[in-house]
């Protein structure tokens, strides 16, 4: 009896497994294209975004799954190896992408999107293999410069500056007023690098074409023009609010967001932080001052997001159609609409809504673009650039080593790359 | 350990290279430098949490197993911080400490300790002994509660015959109390050792995976974390290397723990002549 009552039970359980998956394959031809980022912040945005394509062709839904920044590199490696990585990948650039190309992972996009070439070709480089194949489709570019609070400047009269003199100028002033000048801390040292010495250092180094001859080991870290921005860096220290070596990169943002400093050195990206922090109505911004009067700004427009292709998706065609998508005007508009201070490389004219991503775009046609000094290539393998000039600037702001020591500090960590 | 064999760009490593990893790892400057850096900061991590933990948790369990009124809810509030996560203690101690809005230095300020605030996480002499400070609050009410039932369960009428003899507190806690809970202050010791080596989640928490201020709070797990996971512009050294700064720790922890066991037992068999 007992038996029988068990073979119904499971019969029905059976029936009812299998009458429903069959719901699922007549009810919907649905295709879901998992899309991978280390973003988490822009869930809601990017859901958005992508409703647009959804409803051109609405037999393709993405879902939109962001990994902690920290562990995305990690999980997406093994994601892939594991074939079970998302069908779409933002993919940051230089080695960090490359080493995931190399997993042969990712589908060659050089046919796939023929728009690549109409791109600017620095761009495509950062998802490029020596060999020019192209993996990944420029998505993101972001710049560094200088946040301020209008109504503390427009309090003491103070101008926007221009050049180095005119901002420790306002930088002495506003201290002698008993303001706090910049929120900046120190705890957290890749802002030390990724956005002080690359955004306010190029000025000084020279730029792009600094950058170029420290990439052909034609120049040394150590060189006079680095060495300066070492040293007009270290100028701004006396500016950091009391005890700044404990101060993290949250509360840095916090201080500045809630209206408690005067200015903040940071990345485009921070806009959205400064929204929901206390609103963009008091914040202004400013491109990092150049050394003199009339000096072309050397702008930092660091190549940041790509997006790639799984080569083992399981739905190619519905992938690539998104991929297509992913490199028009359309999506770059949208893109730069949601995520003010992110800036598409995708050709077109486009409109910004944001203020302050207006503002920081209004500074690219007059200047040389470059991306972060020791990014590409210097960082491939341990110590990596990145690491050694956040560590060497860390220790200058904290009196353990002098600019000149920091530069050296960092050109012996990247013996490797010169011998 | 399979891994630390290997060498590649993936997630796993497939070009078998035998003990090459090994080879770098302590014969390349940038790599055993920050190994013996980790390895460093572990000890002086493990020596601060072992005072606090040890020394101070014993005095505790000794002082509450004395009868006195609420002896019971000193126990249970000891024991309190234990059962949080340490990712939440990590958290609070940064609020705590955070030189902008953190109570902490305004508390030294109102009575009148001023010159001593410092910024408390960020300078490289005063972060370390800092977090291992945060990570022995937490467990700091567990060797508590080894040691009160290792005291609780020696024979009560050994202390009344000591003290009806003359011994003193001082007396009874060294030749009654420690000889017969040495081995509770081996598994104890031997605990927070296992615990300080593989330590990662408050470092995490309060000074980030690349152990700020200037690795000066690195310690063996969170170089792990970050040179088998991260990319090479974070840190990253490779799932080889990594799976080799991985094996290294297990065969230290399998040493100290072996070599703690030895200490104890024979510690406790010269008590027992």
């Amino acid at each position: 009896m007992n038996k029988a009552i068990l073979f119904l039970l499971l019969l029905i359980c059976t029936t009812t497994m299998v009458m429903s998956e069959g719901q699922k394959e007549n009810s919907s031809n649905k295709v879901k294209l998992v899309f991978t980022s280390w973003r988490t912040e822009d869930i809601d945005r990017m859901n958005r975004i992508n409703k647009t394509f959804t409803k051109q062709h609405p037999n393709i839904e993405i879902d939109f799954q962001p990994i902690k920044d920290t562990e995305y590199d990690a999980q997406l490696k093994q994601s892939l190896a594991a074939g079970t990585g998302a069908d779409i990948i933002f993919l940051r650039s230089y080695d960090s992408g490359y080493q995931i190309y190399k997993t042969d992972s990712l589908i060659d996009l050089n046919k796939m999107i023929p728009e690549l070439d109409s791109f600017p070709k620095a761009a495509v480089d950062a998802w490029s293999t020596p060999e020019n194949i192209h993996y990944g489709i420029p998505a993101a570019g972001v710049v560094h410069g200088v946040y301020y609070r209008k109504s503390i400047f427009e309090k003491y009269n103070l101008p926007i500056p221009k050049t180095w003199n005119e901002f420790i100028t306002i930088c002495n002033t506003l201290q002698s007023k008993g303001e706090t000048v910049f929120a900046q801390g120190t705890k957290d040292n890749w802002m030390l690098y990724e956005v002080i010495y690359s955004g306010l250092g190029a000025n000084f180094y020279g730029g792009e074409e600094a950058r170029q001859r420290l990439l052909s080991k034609e120049a040394h870290i150590t060189d006079t023009n680095f060495l300066t921005a070492f040293e007009k860096i270290n100028e701004l220290k006396e500016f950091f609010p009391e005890r700044f070596e404990g101060i993290d990169y949250v509360t840095m943002q916090q201080i500045f967001g809630t209206g408690n400093a005067a200015m903040f050195i940071g990345g485009s990206w921070e806009i959205g932080i400064f929204e929901d922090l206390g609103g963009l109505d008091d914040v202004g911004y400013f491109a990092p001052p150049v050394a003199e009067d009339g000096d072309l700004l050397q702008y930092c427009f660091h190549v940041d997001a790509g997006v790639a292709m799984n080569k083992n998706t399981k739905y190619p065609e519905e992938a690539k159609l998104y991929m297509t998508w992913l490199a028009s005007p359309e999506f770059a508009q949208l893109y730069m609409n949601e995520l003010p201070g992110f800036f598409s490389y995708t050709p077109g004219e486009y409109e910004l809504t944001n203020k302050l991503a207006k503002e920081m775009e209004s500074y690219v046609p007059g200047s040389e673009a470059t991306v972060r000094t020791v990014w590409e290539k210097l960082s491939a393998q341990a110590p990596s650039g990145n690491e050694l000039m956040g560590e060497a600037i860390q220790k200058m702001y904290a009196g353990e080593l002098t600019p000149n020591e920091a530069a050296e500090y960092v050109d012996k960590g990247l013996s490797w790359y010169y011998e | 350990m399979k891994y630390s064999l290997f060498t590649g760009d993936g997630l796993i490593p497939d070009n078998f290279v035998g003990l090459d990893n090994f080879v770098s790892l302590f014969t390349e400057k940038r790599y055993y430098s920050k190994f013996w850096n980790a390895f460093g900061n572990n000890i002086k991590f493990f020596f601060i949490v072992t005072i606090v933990q040890n020394v101070f948790g014993f005095l505790m369990a000794v002082l509450i197993t004395r009868p006195f009124k609420g002896n019971k809810t000193v126990r249970k509030i000891s024991f309190l911080p234990t059962t949080l996560s340490v990712l939440v203690v990590g958290y609070i101690f940064k609020l705590i400490l955070n030189p902008y809005y953190g109570v902490f230095d305004n508390f030294l300020a109102l009575i009148g300790l001023k010159e001593f605030i410092l910024p408390w996480l960020g300078d490289p002499r005063t972060a370390l002994p800092v977090v291992a400070f945060a990570v022995s609050w937490q467990f700091f009410g567990e060797s508590v509660l080894f040691y009160t039932s290792g005291i609780d369960s020696i024979d009560r009428s050994i202390i009344e015959a000591a003290k009806i003899d003359g011994a003193g507190i001082w007396r009874e806690m060294i030749h009654i109390i420690l000889p017969s809970i040495l081995p509770i202050v081996g598994i104890v010791t031997i605990l927070i050792f296992i615990g300080d080596f593989t330590q990662f989640d408050i470092i995490f928490a309060m000074t980030g995976t690349r152990g700020d201020p200037s690795y000066s709070t690195d310690l063996f797990g969170s170089l792990f974390y970050r040179t088998a996971f991260a990319s090479s512009e974070r840190g990253g050294w490779g799932t080889g290397m990594g799976a080799a700064v991985a094996t290294m720790m297990f065969i230290i922890v399998s040493m100290g723990v072996g070599g703690f066991l030895y200490f104890f037992s024979k510690k406790k068999e010269g008590y027992d002549k």
